[in-house]
């Protein structure tokens, strides 16, 4: 199969498996071309925009593993990944080339060490895998972010447990923000004393990377009505200021669990004051927002924003609506992994562009 | 997804305590006034977050000055109706499957919150239904 894909391209986000997810940027924002190789069929996009229906449709069909995500003029484009994984060695083919990046970042979160029901009874294995891919790929991320359940039970040993397992991760450095299950016990303060030592108030920071603004934003601790996320008046004056000096030329991302976007507010899968962190983007040219706690990928853009869920590295959950509540989704033991590591959106046209409507990770799982 | 802390209790024991509790809760009425952080977190998370698919806020009332969980507030009915179903599931463990000391969140339990509410608030409200 050959996808051609002719992009300016500022940001390549893959979704490789099992919520974890590589993106890369460009500091520079010249034409680039990827080409996609792989065996037997053709899929070629011809619309400068990125995909159309029909070619969305079409890489859909051998979707399955993950996708490849292009940002270009700040509207995030997916492409399938599925047949660029080589499912021998789980590794990118030979074949595939993969644009030349200045730095890459991985994703990875919901790792809820110590759960162990059903959905799945060995967290630490899954999370291990996830490490597994995350050593495998081409080239070393430059840090990891992880979005938010580290723990289960915000116990001590379940933090131990977890900071083990990411030694192993090759990478400089993990960047954290808690998730709700991460601050169960004295207000954040496990948390807070492993994680929290260059950050401010609750535990929000930012810092800079090569010309791209990392914010990592605290929305579990005033989690209000409904179990939507919080933010707070502290939070968000900290971040105007901190926005305030940055050109809004600078590439912005932005992480924390809960979803900044409305996505299933009736089971608390948004953030009450969202819109007020969102309002304060809005100037930024190119502003990606990553988010965890609903076990699932998904993606959306607004304007100028493009938001990301992950999926967790411990268990499934139903897609939106899908079932009368959150929570653990049990699915059969051999399809475990595979759901964990899907990348689950539909195509609404509109516009050119994608946007997530509410499946679930299982029903597009192929693997 | 996660509910934090502190309901219940009472002469009613429904958790071993631990010797040392992590903290003092306040207002607990049918879980022991002693119970470990670590137990109670799990007690919340299993038994209610999972088990009737709800968040803390369900029924915690929030502070409306911090935004935050007011743990120890009896302001919402859910809570007391929190309290009744635990009196409730450690009365039918203990009279219908003739255990002794029915613990809430121990494994040994024949009936739980996951018996009836299937990860729903209301138990009548499954899929399809």
């Amino acid at each position: 199969m050959l996808c051609r894909i002719d992009q300016g391209i500022r940001l390549v986000d893959v979704n490789l498996w099992k919520g974890l997810r590589i993106m890369v940027f460009f500091a520079h924002y010249s034409f680039k071309t990827i080409v996609m190789a792989t065996e037997n069929t053709i899929i070629t996009n011809d619309n400068d925009d990125g995909i159309d229906r029909a070619g969305f449709i079409k890489c859909m069909a051998w979707a399955g593993t993950g996708i490849l995500w292009m940002m270009n003029g700040g509207v995030l484009k997916s492409y399938g990944m599925s047949q660029l994984i080589d499912k021998t060695t789980g590794q990118l083919k030979q074949h595939v080339m993969v644009p030349p990046a200045d730095f890459s970042f991985v994703q990875i979160s919901d790792s809820h060490i110590g759960f162990n029901k059903a959905a799945n009874t060995d967290v630490l294995g899954t999370l291990r895998a996830a490490i597994s891919k995350i050593n495998t790929m081409p080239s070393k991320p430059s840090f990891v972010l992880h979005t938010g359940d580290l723990t289960h039970l915000a116990q001590a040993e379940e933090f131990d447990l977890l900071e083990q397992s990411l030694k192993s991760v090759q990478t400089e450095k993990i960047f954290y923000v808690p998730g709700e299950h991460d601050v169960l016990n004295n207000n954040s303060k496990e948390f807070l004393g492993r994680y929290g030592k260059e950050t401010k108030g609750d535990g929000w920071y930012s810092f800079d990377f090569k010309g791209v603004h990392f914010i990592g934003l605290v929305n579990v601790l005033n989690t209000s009505e409904g179990g939507l996320g919080f933010l707070g008046n502290e939070q968000l004056s900290w971040l105007q200021k901190d926005l305030e000096p940055l050109s809004a030329s600078t590439p912005v991302v932005v992480f924390a669990h809960i979803p900044l976007w409305a996505v299933y507010p009736q089971w608390g899968w948004a953030t009450r004051d969202s819109e007020q962190a969102l309002s304060l983007l809005k100037r930024f040219g190119s502003v990606t927002v990553l988010n965890g706690h609903i076990h699932q990928t998904m993606q959306k853009t607004e304007g100028n924003i493009t938001f990301h869920t992950a999926a967790s590295t411990a268990f499934p959950q139903p897609a939106p609506g899908a079932a009368p509540a959150p929570g653990p989704m049990k699915v059969p033991a051999e399809r475990l992994r595979a759901v964990l590591g899907l990348t689950n959106i539909e195509y609404r046209e509109h516009q050119h562009t994608l946007a997530v409507t509410d499946a679930p990770l299982s029903e597009s799982n192929t693997q | 997804m996660a509910c934090m802390a502190i309901i219940m209790t009472g002469s009613m024991a429904a958790i071993e305590p631990k010797s040392i509790a992590s903290r003092e809760f306040k207002n607990l009425s049918v879980l022991p006034k002693n119970i470990s952080a670590g137990e109670l977190s799990k007690i919340m998370i299993d038994e209610f977050e999972d088990g009737l698919g709800v968040s803390c806020s369900f029924c915690h009332a929030e502070n409306k000055e911090t935004h935050r969980p007011d743990y120890a507030s009896d302001q919402k009915p859910e809570k007391e109706i929190a309290r009744a179903m635990m009196r409730m599931t450690i009365g039918v463990n203990k009279k219908y499957f003739n255990l002794r000391r029915p613990l809430i969140g121990e494994p040994s339990l024949a009936v739980t919150c996951e018996t009836c509410h299937h990860g729903v608030p209301n138990p009548g409200q499954q899929v399809g239904q």
